[in-house]
């Protein structure tokens, strides 16, 4: 354990630039990962907010009877996808109206007829909120004679769910294309520490050391370099936020947990480098 | 304890370096490796080693047979091997101490340990006195004792040295060649591979296997061999 902690730094000292570049480009790769994350994390708690209130309204005919409308509720009631089912009656509509506009109160009071439908409101269990789900059920119900119309929150819940989508597979090609040149780095880094240590590690061999006990060091090494680069990227990353909260709206963070699995990635990116390009050198060993 | 039967070491570009070679170096036992350069040392060499494997026959070290053993055993072989080459192969920028005590590191040995053994095995071959010095502040004959003082202090059974004598002039050779035999009489195997024939006049006793062209041409012990 004293060789390995020893012999840990030696790249550091040896070549700081190279050293500093792997840090840099995994912290990069975190950091870009780390944004297009957050991109995800916020479309996620919108989508779980919208997904609360995502419901099926079903407009009804102006003709519709008491017994129609009650045979529907029944029938749609039973759909499993369904939690619970509400009439909206047109005075009820009215009524609502008038009270969430209210500034345009005078529109409304000298109204002859009420112009509003009366409808059926549909919330669906959270199992089925998804819009493919959703869009099935609307089918359903529309077949229906007396529904005038159908309407549920459809087309910009699939826009935020390609939105999130899209956040995460640039997230991953890009922090993908980072951990890449991270890994040429910290390869290149090693090759030359391999080099100037050379004749160490055939005196090492000859004097029986496992390619094992060779190794750590480097893989110590990396995994130092990954775990730095980490914490420079969540520093980036705080700072990013800020900015944006600041400037744009509320927004969440990450969890203490899931900051401490990106420190983990980071410090296994570094290893699994390390690991990778040492292999070439161990079948030597 | 070392024994070959039947040896034979096929390089692709090169051919045979040894052909039908076969000997046992018992427990205890000095014996020279001699012969001019090309004869087959060097290869008899890193079988012993096991840093290379026969083309044909078996060559048994300790427990350890070429044609079973496996990559990840070799480590173990050699902490059972003391090894010294010609060119001393120590580590410039450590001192003799530090030199020895890094065969027992990389072996895992325990701290306390090293700090006993270490300067015990420095007196036995007599450098007590320049445990910090650097192998540049040395001369040719005490690099060369740091060299035997490492390959011994993890204990071995086997001493061997590879042209230990090739860098230094006759009369420091003399002094390794005397390190070498108070090792043996200690109880320690030694396979002592020289081209120097004058150095084998100077321990008469000694087992000799001569190779040339890759062959044994002469083994004093072969009377008594089995």
């Amino acid at each position: 354990m004293r060789y390995t902690a020893r012999e840990a730094f030696f790249a550091f000292r040896r070549s700081p630039l190279l050293t500093g570049l792997s840090i840099v480009t995994i912290a990069f790769a975190l950091y870009t990962l780390g944004v297009f994350g957050l991109v995800w994390l916020n479309i996620e708690r919108v989508l779980e907010g919208a997904e609360e209130r995502v419901e099926v309204v079903a407009y009804l005919r102006d003709d519709t009877t008491a017994e129609e409308s009650g045979a529907l509720m029944r029938e749609v009631a039973a759909y499993p996808e369904v939690d619970s089912i509400r009439y909206v009656s047109r005075e009820d509509a009215l009524a609502r109206v008038r009270e969430e506009f209210q500034e345009y109160e005078e529109l409304y009071e000298d109204l002859d007829t009420n112009p509003l439908p009366a409808s059926l409101e549909i919330a669906l269990e959270p199992g089925f909120r998804r819009s493919a789900l959703v869009q099935d059920v609307a089918a359903r119900i529309s077949r229906f004679p007396f529904v005038e119309e159908v309407r549920f929150g459809e087309e910009w819940v699939r826009k935020l769910n390609f939105l999130q989508d899209m956040s995460l597979f640039l997230g991953l090609v890009m922090g993908g294309i980072f951990a890449f040149v991270a890994f040429v780095a910290i390869g290149a880094t090693i090759n030359l520490v391999v080099l100037a240590r050379e004749d160490e590690f055939a005196i090492m061999k000859m004097v029986g050391a496992t390619p094992g006990f060779i190794a750590r060091p480097f893989v110590l090494e990396g995994f130092t370099k990954g775990v730095i680069g980490a914490l420079v990227a969540l520093a980036l990353l705080v700072a990013t936020f800020s900015v944006l909260e600041r400037r744009v709206l509320t927004l969440e963070f990450y969890s203490p947990t899931e900051i401490a699995i990106g420190v983990a990635l980071g410090g296994v990116l570094g290893s699994l480098a390390s690991i990778l390009s040492l292999r070439r050198h161990i079948s030597r060993w | 304890m070392v024994r070959f039967e039947n040896v034979s070491k096929e390089y692709p570009k090169t051919g045979f370096a040894l052909r039908d070679v076969s000997f046992h170096v018992r427990r205890g036992e000095f014996a020279f490796v001699t012969g001019p350069s090309g004869a087959g040392k060097t290869t008899l060499v890193k079988l012993v080693t096991m840093e290379e494997r026969p083309t044909r026959g078996t060559v048994r070290v300790s427990g350890f047979s070429s044609d079973r053993v496996r990559r990840r055993d070799i480590p173990m072989l050699r902490r059972r091997l003391g090894i010294v080459f010609q060119d001393f192969r120590l580590l410039r920028n450590r001192t003799a101490y530090e030199n020895v005590a890094f065969t027992m590191e990389v072996t895992g040995a325990h701290p306390e340990e090293i700090d006993r053994t270490v300067p015990r095995t420095l007196a036995t071959v007599g450098l007590g006195g320049k445990a910090d010095h650097l192998p540049a502040e040395l001369s040719g004959g005490e690099q060369q004792r740091v060299a035997i003082a490492r390959a011994l202090v993890n204990d071995p059974f086997l001493l061997l040295a590879d042209e230990p004598t090739g860098n230094l002039d006759p009369r420091v050779s003399l002094d390794i060649l005397r390190v070498c035999k108070d090792i043996n009489l200690r109880g320690m195997a030694v396979l002592f591979v020289t081209h120097d024939r004058a150095l084998l006049e100077h321990h008469p006793e000694a087992r000799v296997l001569e190779l040339d062209d890759g062959a044994i041409v002469r083994d004093t012990a072969a009377d008594s061999a089995a």
